[in-house]
């Protein structure tokens, strides 16, 4: 998955569109605002091929533009992440995106990705009652990211002021690989939203669900057990460091071709764990991790 | 008093379903005799049938209701207790004054340590003058308060009019039992008596002796299930939880149910999920999900405050300490139940051969800086030492008032601090004096007294330490365990009548807090209108007006407080230098509030100054380790210091806190590991860290420096 991911970054540009709704009161417009200006900060900070776009508080028809100046521009190599914060509702049957005159379906959200050409599609739905728009939203090779896991869930949601944070902080990346995916922004966002919740001595209100297969409910906890999250964890949000421009070097091509090799042998020894001896497990990942080891410092080198 | 209609609707519908089970046909002209005898052989189904064809039968008459009413208390369910008061009301409306009921009511009042049990029972008295059991609950209460003088003269009187008065003479007993007399001529010889008895070893922290008094009134009747009850829970107190269990499932099966037994038995059902970590010393029990993390500083403060009171008290403990560490409130609260006081915190039961325990809440368990728990262990530890050193002969606003001086004296940033409560009861000449003390903190007369009486107990420890020494204070322990009470102790070692030292203390009391109460008012309203510049982000008026009044109240540290104003105020102008020293100067008045101590490090690390952040950081393990970002922050600061065994331990945190960065964490463990010579230990975690992230390059590259091969 490592390899996808820094392949994929390497040659695609990623279209971010982030749109902060109607707060409905002062302290949430200017929360809502404050979280979608904090994402585009990072985005533009991160570089790389990548085409930013934050609308704060649009209406339908701007975001029906923007959304169709992506849709021109995007080509199939390319990935798109849309981003929305603030309130939403769900009626048992809609979901609506609460912006400036009216709202916005889930629907029609779901139309706008829909004609977005790049196969590699991301929605992060952050606003409350978001799990309602999950059943419109999903798709395959489309990963949706929800704060909530139903449309029941109504109270203002704080998934997005994490989501923001997961974007800056180095933390995040799980993997060390100078990457954040899409799994390690919903996992780093969902840990913080349940910390802010046992911290404050609060009931939980929203509980973020992840969903990538296109046909699920979402789940709580990405796994193989429930086979979701693969696609999220190959698809770079944001880029930490230049590890993209080592693949672009030819001489380098044999190192990296055995660092590859190493990476594939200890991700089948890390599935194969369980079944070993606890002992045989470790010699041989040590092995392993000491041979990739030499290899990195072998490409530093270079 | 009138009893409104619904509440009698209500109250008959609870007896109903509450003894609904046994629908036994009665026989129309049975008496209150017999319902009283089936009431005293424990069948209290087969009783309730009987009451209710006599009530159906005799409306009117109060005897019948104050009898059924005293069923219902045996019953002991929540919901008993509502039923018995709407019965003792109802007969009281029959008959106003009828002193059967108002025992009754006082009886009730008395299960919880309510203030007002004394005057309801005098009430009785005065409607007759011959109500034995107001004159047992009277002397009861009065030993509850350990007035012995008080307690004997009313006792006497009950027996005057009942030479067989079983709790007059088990209340005369227990003063006996209590001063060590093992045989005493008021023996009652009976299980209610016996079982009188124990709760007065209960209340005075002798739980082993009540556990004998409470197995001696089962021998005499082994269907008292409130004997069965209060076996159990002092048994569980010293964590003889295999036989607990088995009495309050006991209890349980036959029809005992009250409202502390299921708690218990739940709670006793969820210590699977609670880890033990033992030394020779002392044994940590902690919930799994948060034991690693506790762990170490748990461990720190035990034997630290342990070597300071052996030292101090000049005793060695002979058993390990057991520290129970809850962190979830209501399982704590469990542990304090029945309890006379506070207990909110933590608690503390000693058993000369059963071992010393403290149970205490988890600093999760409480909204972040709400509560300093370092300090509330060192608290509960000193009563290991005050009731090991008395044999748990040390009156309660005695060990109270040392365990709450240790506090500051561990540090003067801990304790609690003079708060509006504590400075009304100064204004206002509330304090008790110190030879009714224990009042206050067993039958409080106002929801703050307790609190206060904590606050009072503590001063005067500090004013007698300051005065005489601590050598003194250990002279009165020593008395006290020899069974000396609170007014001959002043006097013997104070050299002062308990009355003078009163009007002492209270004139140097006045002198110290003098600022803040006589400042108090003008405080108030000035603190309120500071926190709506503040919200208003009027920083101009909070930097103009802040200090004039954070100096009027220093001690006040809590949520909304002059302190924190005034840094944001710093904060908005960019001026870190006057932020950083507002900030310090809340945390030397005892801040406790994690985002502002965590500011401040982050503060002081910018500034260079990092032995005072990680000086500030530490703090910060003692009241809230569960902070975000505390760990990697101070571990790397110790790190950089080159502190390794600090550096391992907060990187050990910061993995035992379930790190939302694995990789990173365990990096850092291994490089604490590296920088004391682990390298064993070192190459593990790096493994660990490689595993998460096999290409994190800072832990590949230490991992060949450790191989050899960088």
């Amino acid at each position: 998955m490592f390899c996808l991911a820094t392949a994929f970054a390497a040659h695609a540009t990623t279209f971010y569109v982030t749109i902060s709704g109607l707060g409905g009161e002062n302290d949430y417009d200017q929360r809502f605002k404050m979280w979608a200006d904090d994402i585009d900060g990072s985005l533009k900070k991160a570089g790389g091929d990548s085409n930013v776009v934050t609308l704060v508080a649009p209406t339908r028809d701007v975001i029906r533009t923007k959304m169709g100046e992506v849709a021109r521009q995007a080509k199939p190599g390319d990935a798109v992440v849309l981003m929305l914060i603030g309130h939403g509702t769900f009626d048992g049957t809609e979901y609506k995106f609460n912006i400036p005159g009216p709202d916005i379906t889930a629907a029609e959200l779901a139309s706008l990705m829909d004609h977005i050409p790049a196969t590699r599609q991301c929605v992060v739905n952050m606003t409350s009652a978001s799990g309602g728009a999950i059943a419109f939203l999903r798709k395959p090779s489309r990963v949706v990211i929800s704060a909530t896991k139903a449309g029941t869930e109504k109270n203002a949601t704080v998934f997005a002021r994490y989501w923001a944070e997961a974007l800056r902080d180095p933390a995040a990346d799980v993997d060390k690989n100078e990457s954040i995916s899409a799994l390690e922004a919903f996992h780093f966002a969902q840990h913080k939203t349940t910390e802010f919740f046992d911290t404050q001595k609060r009931l939980a209100t929203e509980h973020s669900v992840i969903e990538d297969t296109g046909k699920g409910e979402g789940e709580r906890t990405p796994g193989a057990d429930n086979g979701e999250g693969r696609l999220a964890a190959a698809f770079p949000l944001v880029r930490l460091g230049a590890n993209a421009t080592a693949a672009r070097d030819p001489n380098k091509r044999p190192l990296l071709d055995q660092k590859e090799q190493l990476e594939q042998a200890i991700d089948k020894l890390k599935y194969d764990k369980i079944s070993m001896p606890v002992d045989a497990y470790k010699k041989q990942l040590a092995s392993l991790l000491l041979q990739l080891a030499k290899v990195q410092e072998a490409l530093d080198k270079q | 008093m009138r009893v409104p209609g619904s509440l009698r609707v209500a109250a008959a519908a609870a007896r109903v379903v509450i003894f609904s089970a046994l629908a036994a046909a009665v026989a129309s002209g049975q008496t209150l005799q017999q319902a009283e005898q089936l009431r005293d052989q424990h069948d209290l189904m087969g009783a309730n049938e009987v009451y209710k064809q006599l009530e159906a039968r005799h409306p009117d008459d109060p005897a019948v209701k104050v009898s059924w009413g005293r069923a219902f208390m045996e019953h002991a369910k929540e919901e008993d207790f509502q039923s018995a008061n709407d019965l003792f009301n109802e007969a009281l409306k029959i008959h106003p004054n009828y002193a059967p009921a108002l025992v009754g009511l006082a009886l009730i009042e008395a299960r919880n340590y309510g203030s007002k049990a004394g005057p309801i029972a005098q009430k009785a008295l005065d409607a007759d003058p011959k109500c034995v059991e107001a004159y047992e609950l009277l002397a009861r209460l009065a030993l509850e308060d350990n007035k012995n003088e008080k307690a004997a003269e009313q006792a006497h009187k009950a027996l005057e009019i009942d030479p067989n008065a079983v709790q007059a003479k088990a209340v005369l007993a227990s003063m006996d039992w209590l001063a060590d007399k093992k045989d005493s001529q008021w023996d009652p010889h009976s299980a209610r008596g016996y079982e009188t008895g124990g709760h007065f070893f209960f209340l005075n922290r002798r739980y082993e002796e009540a556990i004998a008094y409470y197995r001696k009134a089962i021998a005499l009747d082994p269907k008292l299930w409130s004997a069965h009850l209060e076996l159990g829970l002092n048994l569980m107190r010293l964590s003889q939880n295999d036989e607990a269990l088995r009495e309050l499932n006991l209890c349980w099966e036959n029809g005992y149910q009250p409202v502390v037994n299921k708690n218990t038995i739940q709670l006793m059902e969820s210590f699977p999920r609670f880890t033990t970590f033992k030394t020779n010393s002392l044994v940590l029990v902690a919930n799994k999900k948060e034991a690693d993390l506790l762990r170490p500083y748990f461990e720190g403060e035990i034997q630290r405050s342990i070597d300071t009171y052996e030292k101090k008290y000049k005793i060695k403990l002979t058993m390990p300490v057991r520290v129970e560490v809850y962190p979830d409130h209501e399982d704590f609260a469990v542990r304090t139940m029945g309890l006379p006081g506070l207990g909110a915190l933590g608690v503390t039961f000693v058993g000369p051969t059963l071992g010393y325990y403290i149970a205490m809440d988890s600093p999760s368990g409480r909204p972040p800086g709400q509560f300093h728990w370092a300090s509330t262990l060192w608290h509960e530890m000193s009563h290991v030492f005050t009731l090991s050193l008395t044999n748990s002969h040390v009156p309660r606003w005695f060990t109270e008032g040392l365990a709450v001086h240790e506090e500051t004296a561990a540090s003067p940033e801990w304790g609690d601090r003079l708060g509006p409560d504590e400075i009304s009861a100064i204004k206002n000449h509330t304090l008790l004096p110190v030879a009714d003390l224990d009042r206050g903190f067993v039958h409080p007369t106002a929801p703050t007294q307790v609190i206060v009486s904590y606050f009072q107990a503590g001063r005067i420890c500090d004013y007698i330490n300051n005065k005489w020494g601590w050598d003194t204070l250990l002279a009165m322990l020593h008395d006290f365990s020899a069974n000396v009470e609170t007014a001959s102790v002043i006097k013997k070692e104070l050299k002062i009548e308990p009355a003078d030292f009163d009007k002492e203390f209270l004139a140097w009391l006045e002198a110290d807090t003098k600022k803040q109460v006589q400042g108090f008012d003008q405080w108030r309203t000035a603190i309120k209108e500071l926190n709506t510049a503040n919200r208003n982000k009027d920083y101009a008026e909070v930097l103009k007006k802040g200090p004039e009044i954070r100096d009027l109240f220093p001690d006040f540290v809590e949520a909304g407080n002059a302190y924190q104003a005034l840094a944001a105020a710093y904060d908005s102008k960019g001026d870190k230098k006057a932020e950083t020293e507002e900030l310090l100067r809340f945390v030397h008045a005892g801040g406790r509030d994690p985002d502002g101590i965590m500011k401040l490090g982050k503060l002081l690390v910018e500034a260079g100054r990092k032995k005072e952040a990680a000086e500030v950081l530490a703090r910060l393990n003692d009241i809230y380790p569960e902070a975000d970002g505390l760990h990697k922050l101070l571990g790397d600061l110790l790190f950089d210091a080159g502190n390794a065994g600090g550096a391992v331990r907060e990187f050990k945190s910061v993995i035992a806190g379930n790190s939302i960065d694995p990789a990173q964490a365990h990096y850092d463990l291994a490089r604490a590991y590296h920088l004391s010579h682990q390298d064993e230990q070192a190459k593990d975690e790096l493994l660990a860290a490689l595993e998460v992230a096999p290409g994190f390059r800072p832990a590949q590259k230490l991992l060949l420096e450790l191989s050899g091969g960088g």
